[in-house]
């Protein structure tokens, strides 16, 4: 096969069409491809983007592990998506890419183009990648490594927000993420979205009148997680403490985890999407937080895909809440992310550097 | 005593800055009628797919009255056969299931029987203390429009209606019609607003629900290229057409009183209208939308005598037809329908706005039964090129159309130049395909009107003031329309656009109904 030709004949697996280069990227042929594969999707060639979404991985096994949770987010905004796959030390130098227009709902809703990079032949990558972004629109970028080093910093900058998934990493990265924050990097964290349905029905409680007057008395919480204590459990933490100023927070270890790896699919990137029902509960996954005054204990456990939430101690008796966990896929949760296509969430800053502060203390005192 | 906040209330220290949607608040949704067709079809799945996504508080329970003997269990198991035929998601996930059908009860027994309410209220208890409801509730009347004031002073008299502050919520859901003509809506407002709160109460309006309606107000003051745009000195006028292909399908007895004005035209089509024509709302809340909704059906000019009838107002019925390569029989030949009917099903309407805005564009409306095809559409028509340097061609004039049903999108009609030498124009049509450009399948309109209700969002519910106003208009046409000396409904071919005499409305203005 000549370099610079589509590769079996034009498709590869999924209607992907692909191009091996030399050691860097023709977009030229990238382009010529990629209006190809609108014309296979059968795609009258107009299209509706919302934006860049540039995902990075440093493997092929994690970007084919991230896809089904990328396309998920991409039918909920409609994008280009660049994928870069970085892997600098596999010889001999190469280049190639793959284009797909992905189709759902009967038309095309996503444009995908996959660059793959080995050995010297990464340098090439982000030019590659900047030729082909839509102009105007916000790029966000889905970051699949650890969040650190120059390459992360470079990735910070191309991007309006970066996306990362801090509970697929181990928990001293939380650290650094918070540092990232502190200075002001527009990061966004999956592990972060995880944990809304606990926010909401904690916030939910000191909403019903007959609590409303408990919300000047809090002064402690504690966070349980599944086997260990993970990104997720911290960032809770770190949520209450950055809410409730001095408050005591305890970060505990609870029952073992119904699966071993900290997301459903397990693995660094973002694992495969789940049918609708809820995840099981994996390593370092909140299972319980309850926070407390002097006289009132609020409780809310997992159970599955339930979240219940006690009151004991009130005069008022006990009040019980159920609120169904939806379904926690990468995908969906990217797409909860992706709402905020620039800036940051100052909420999530104020909690991961909380987060990041109690992790320090627990750390020093074991 | 009803919970009142206190201005030195301490604000909730975890509510501020959360980025995820508040869920709504627990609650038993009471539905009358529960056996029936609106039930089936709409309700019943609508719930469903909210709990499928998550949107309903796990604290949730629905109680189902109606007449039929279903027990508790058979009553599940019939929702849960209707959910798997209509739900737009299927099969039935048995996970959400459990715990959805967990929550359905069933009262049987007769809305004007004291007797049913006593069950009602203890098994409302019941659900509120093994779903932990907080007793929030919100009663759906999937009625017939006779028995809304039977269940009103019902509910009254066995004091389902809490006060609007009380801490524990009480909604009720009216499906339309709101009446049938402007006194009965009066005095159905008026019994209500004796029962309740106008916070309280929501008129339902499916057309509302729907994401090309709300997609309306987005494309509007959500942009800044149409709104300048959008007015007397750009625009010729607008045409609002809402066709279905069915024809009465066994609800002949409900369309003889109804007829097309009742049935489309007072609540669907002059929403329509209010979206398209309506000033920016100074915040967007239902008050805000809803004040800017009534000014636009003040403004309407008035179509109650013989004369404006005439000159505005084109009645049609239909006669036996094809349509889509079948035979149709005409209205009078259709089940509980008098063969001499004079009940129209198909009206075209010359409407003109007198305000700054719109002062001398008329909005065209049609809509009927048996037409075509079924389509919703509202299209903007720009004025013409004052010179055209290009030719024939060119001089076409913009069109902006925004289909609200089927492939909801919106489109605009523009010259573009034809590749070649020479400058030769050509209409083109650039499209927006909601389902094109979000992948993602919209919500039907009962599951986001469903969700707006429990948590009390009223802007796309229609208010006291703006049921009244719609009747004033449509009730001063079936008035001129329904004495004895007005002409009878023109008759059209099924498969037709109605009768010739809506073209000819809009011909003596020198312009002619879009293709739609």
């Amino acid at each position: 096969m000549t370099l610079g030709e589509p590769i079996a004949a034009g498709q590869g697996s999924r209607g992907e069409l692909s191009i091996r280069f030399g050691e860097s990227f023709d977009l030229g042929k990238v382009q010529k491809l990629l209006q190809e594969s609108r014309e296979l999707a059968g795609s009258a060639g107009e299209t509706v983007s919302t934006l860049n979404l540039v995902a990075i991985y440093f493997s092929q096994a994690a970007y084919e592990r991230a896809q089904p949770a990328l396309e998920t987010a991409a039918r909920v905004h409609p994008c280009r998506m660049i994928v870069l796959v970085a892997e600098p030390k596999v010889e001999p130098p190469a280049a190639s890419a793959r284009v797909a227009a992905v189709r759902a709902a009967g038309t095309v809703a996503v444009e995908r183009i996959v660059f793959l990079a080995q050995g010297r032949a990464v340098r090439h990558l982000e030019s590659a990648m900047t030729g082909l972004l839509l102009p105007e629109l916000p790029r966000v970028v889905v970051w699949g490594g650890r969040p650190e080093g120059a390459l992360f910093q470079h990735a910070m900058e191309l991007g309006d927000r970066i996306v990362i998934d801090s509970g697929t990493r181990p928990l001293a990265s939380l650290r650094a993420v918070a540092q990232l924050l502190a200075r002001g990097a527009p990061i966004g964290d999956l592990a972060w979205a995880r944990i809304f349905p606990w926010q909401g029905v904690a916030a939910e409680l000191l909403d019903v009148p007959s609590l409303r007057e408990h919300r000047g008395r809090l002064q402690s919480a504690r966070v349980v997680c599944a086997g260990d204590v993970g990104a997720e459990g911290a960032l809770l933490g770190g949520w209450f403490a950055s809410r409730v100023k001095g408050a005591k927070i305890d970060l505990a270890i609870g029952p073992a985890p119904e699966v071993d790896s900290p997301v459903p699919g397990g693995g660094d990137g973002m694992p495969g999407e789940a049918p609708m029902a809820a995840a099981p509960v994996g390593r370092g996954n909140v299972v319980e937080f309850q926070f407390a005054t002097p006289s009132v204990a609020f409780t809310l456990r997992r159970a599955r895909s339930i979240l219940t939430a006690e009151v004991k101690g009130d005069d008022d008796g006990e009040i019980v809440n159920r609120v169904r966990l939806p379904p926690d896929t990468p995908g969906r949760l990217l797409s909860i992310e992706l709402k905020l296509l620039s800036g940051r969430d100052e909420l999530y800053a104020e909690s991961a550097q909380m987060a990041a502060r109690l992790l320090a203390e627990r750390w020093t005192s074991s | 005593m009803p919970y009142v906040p206190e201005h030195d209330e301490v604000p909730n220290p975890l509510r501020s800055g959360l980025r995820a949607e508040s869920p709504p608040d627990p609650c038993a949704i009471v539905v009358f009628g529960a056996s029936g067709d609106l039930a089936h079809r709409k309700l019943l799945p609508a719930l469903y797919n909210l709990a499928l996504g998550a949107h309903l508080p796990a604290a949730f329970g629905i109680v189902g009255v109606s007449k039929s003997p279903y027990t508790h269990q058979e009553y599940a198991d019939s929702m849960r056969e209707a959910v798997g035929k209509f739900s737009r998601n299927k099969p039935v996930d048995p996970e959400v299931w459990r715990d959805f059908g967990a929550g359905l009860r069933y009262v049987p027994g007769s809305l004007d029987d004291d007797d049913t309410f006593r069950r009602l209220a203890a098994q409302l208890e019941e659900v509120d203390h093994t779903r932990a409801t907080r007793g929030n509730r919100i009663f759906y009347f999937a009625t017939p429009p006779s028995t809304f004031p039977t269940l009103l002073r019902k509910l009254q008299e066995h004091r389902f209606i809490r006060p609007p502050l009380d801490p524990r919520f009480t909604r009720v859901v009216i499906e339309k019609p709101f009446g049938r003509d402007l006194a009965s809506a009066r005095a159905l407002n008026r019994l209500v607003l004796e029962v309740m709160d106008e916070k309280q109460v929501f008129r339902i309006d499916h057309y509302l629900g729907k994401e090309t309606v709300q997609n309306l107000l987005v494309l509007r003051f959500g942009n800044t290229i149409f709104e300048p745009i959008w007015n007397r000195q750009y625009v010729d006028h607008v045409q609002i057409t809402a066709a279905e292909e069915l024809g009465v399908e066994g609800r002949g007895r409900y369309y003889e009183e109804a007829g097309i004005l009742r049935d489309m035209i007072q609540n669907h089509v002059l929403q329509l209208v209010c979206l398209t024509a309506m000033e920016a709302p100074v915040a967007f809340d239902a008050d805000a939308v809803r004040d800017e909704k009534i000014k636009v059906l003040r403004a309407i000019c008035g179509i109650d005598t013989p004369e404006a009838v005439a000159r505005r107002v084109v009645l049609g019925q239909y006669a036996a037809g094809q349509i889509g390569a079948a035979d149709v029989p005409g209205y009078q030949a259709e089940k509980n329908v008098a063969k001499d009917s004079r009940t129209p099903t198909f009206v075209a309407l010359k409407l003109a706005i007198n305000s700054w805005r719109w002062d001398g564009v008329p909005f065209y409306l049609r809509s009927g039964k048996r037409l075509p095809k079924r389509t919703t559409e509202i299209a903007i028509q720009f004025q013409r090129l004052p010179h055209s340097l290009f030719g024939e061609g060119a001089s076409a004039p913009n069109v902006l159309v925004i289909r609200v049903q089927p492939e909801e999108g919106i489109a605009l009609r523009f010259s573009a130049k034809v590749p070649g030498e020479r400058y030769r124009p050509r209409t083109v049509s650039m499209d927006f395909r909601y389902g094109t450009a979000f992948a993602a399948a919209s919500p039907e309109a009962y599951e986001r009107l469903l969700l707006d209700a429990l948590k009390g969002d009223q802007t796309l519910f229609t208010r006291k003031d703006e049921v009244e106003a719609a009747w004033k208009l449509v009730g001063g046409i079936l008035q001129v329309t329904g004495s004895s000396e007005s002409a009878p409904p023109s008759s059209y071919q099924a498969g037709t656009w109605g009768p010739r005499e809506a073209d000819a409305l809009l011909a003596s203005d020198g312009r002619a109904w879009r293709r739609s």
